[in-house]
């Protein structure tokens, strides 16, 4: 990509980003996130206090880390699954619907300019709610002994399943000229990965093809601490394929009536 | 004598052909445009007028042929139509969340001006067409003209040389109609322009040359002074039914 196509791509992302923070309902969902999760926070922490005596006499106990900040940002990924798909149903299709996507196709950014740029918005905007997130185990740093590596490798699985999570969005997005059919098929599509294996861990099998195919996979050794190069290269796999796809489609549409 | 280094044509459709939905809607188009000409594309609905001009803005490749920008592929180098060819679709391509200086922004930086290049072009536009009372409006809180003329101002913030206009006057009220014609003969000199109409009473007010298509092909081009006022609407008229008859009778 040339460096002037690699600028309007920045400036496409920029506009998204503006775009995003002047509608309302961006900052309802923000901040309906963020309530529900800051709610989750203080529940934690009352649980973690009503404890700290009997945490503080066992040996090897759990500590804020484990007891709070994991599971916060574990129902942040969680929460996503539902989140993205409201956030990305516009990205293409809205602009279908408004007519609007012209604008762009004739702005000789290309394609996959087009894609990346949109899919950096999103991913942008998630990277805010997960650092406001992760703000709120972080407060407690001054009076409790945070695991900061530990929360550091959370923070960067889930910045990747965010960005994976993104990607599907913009490829629903971009089949669809309806918004809600493009959240409605952008939310099967993350269920689908979420669930994919359960059959097989029902059976107790961990390491096969289906188990690799799964979220959840990819996920739960980050939580436990352990930052693996195939996991996040599960997550860059899903999104590189799903960004592919929908540069593919936009090109598709050049040709639409 | 004829000249044996003719000049570039700021425009070259060189046997253009698409198909869209399996239908042939634009058909072996060579057409040319040289700088400082208005050209009008006449034809009645389904003529292939918008196709046309969306191959030439760049959002369709044609099947066959190329379009030359300055002698240059269009579709080899599409970074053209960034910085050359400013293009208002038949619906303008607005965001209606955002206010006209919101939007024009944007527009400019993505057509690659630079910080103070944006701030300059902004103005000028807002002055020319006459944007300035709404500039801080929203654009989805605006009428139909003023949204038109926020879609005209996007093509032409970075002063192309090719402007791409889609029936510009559609859905504009008389007065509003006027001046955008008054907009496009402002035009002319500096900027090649070609625009789609259904009017022919447009053509007369702002067009050097005219190009009639049915059913994709070109059928008639000339200069407008060739083929003035009621010999054009005979023109059209035999055009659009011989066509029709002939097509009926195969």
């Amino acid at each position: 990509m040339s460096t002037g196509r690699l600028s309007a791509v920045a400036v496409l992302a920029g506009h998204e980003v503006r775009r995003l923070w002047v509608q309302p309902w961006s900052w309802g969902l923000l901040a309906g996130t963020l309530a529900l999760l800051s709610y989750f926070f203080l529940l934690s922490l009352d649980g973690f206090l009503a404890l700290s005596t009997k945490l503080a006499a066992a040996t090897d106990a759990p500590g804020v880390t484990d007891l709070i900040a994991v599971p916060l940002l574990r129902t942040l990924s969680n929460l996503q699954l539902l989140l993205v798909p409201l956030l990305t149903m516009r990205v293409i299709a809205g602009e279908r619907r408004q007519h609007s996507l012209t604008l762009l196709l004739s702005a000789g950014i290309g394609n996959s300019g087009i894609v990346v740029g949109k899919w950096l918005a999103c991913l942008g905007y998630l990277i805010v709610l997960l650092t406001l997130t992760a703000a709120m185990p972080l407060a407690l740093a001054g009076g409790a002994n945070l695991d900061f590596g530990k929360l550091a490798v959370v923070f960067v699985a889930i910045a990747f399943e965010s960005a994976a999570l993104c990607a599907i969005g913009v490829l629903a997005s971009s089949w669809t000229a309806q918004p809600v059919l493009a959240a409605a098929l952008a939310l099967a599509l993350n269920l689908l990965l979420t669930v994919l294996d359960a059959g097989a861990r029902l059976q107790g099998v961990s390491n096969s093809a289906i188990n690799y195919l799964a979220l959840p996979t990819h996920l739960e050794p980050a939580f436990r601490g352990v930052l693996a190069s195939v996991d996040l290269g599960y997550f860059a796999l899903v999104t590189m394929v799903c960004l592919t796809l929908a540069t593919q489609r936009v090109d598709a549409l050049r040709s639409a009536d | 004598m004829t000249d044996p280094h003719p000049p570039i044509p700021l425009l070259h459709l060189d046997h253009v052909s698409r198909q869209l939905a399996g239908r042939e809607v634009v058909r072996e188009l060579d057409l040319q445009l040289q700088r400082g000409e208005v050209l009008g594309l006449l034809g009645i609905n389904g003529a292939g007028k918008s196709t046309t001009l969306r191959l030439i803005a760049g959002v369709l490749a044609p099947n066959r042929g190329k379009v030359l920008i300055d002698g240059a592929d269009l579709y080899e180098n599409p970074t053209l139509a960034r910085t050359r060819i400013g293009y208002l679709p038949e619906r303008a391509p607005l965001h209606a969340e955002l206010t006209v200086v919101e939007y024009l922004r944007f527009c400019a930086r993505l057509r690659g001006l630079g910080r103070t290049g944006v701030a300059s072009a902004l103005q000028r536009e807002l002055e020319r067409c006459d944007l300035g009372e709404v500039r801080n409006r929203l654009i989805g809180n605006l009428s139909k003209g003023f949204q038109q003329r926020v879609g005209i101002a996007q093509a032409l913030l970075h002063e192309p040389a090719l402007i791409v206009l889609d029936e510009p006057a559609s859905g504009l009220d008389p007065v509003q109609s006027l001046r955008m014609r008054e907009l496009i003969r402002s035009l002319r000199g500096a900027h090649g322009v070609i625009l789609s109409t259904h009017q022919l009473s447009e053509v007369g007010s702002c067009c050097d040359r005219i190009a009639i298509l049915h059913r994709g092909e070109l059928r008639h081009s000339a200069t407008y002074a060739a083929q003035e006022g009621a010999q054009l609407e005979q023109l059209f008229m035999r055009i659009a039914t011989d066509a029709d008859a002939n097509g009926q009778a195969a």
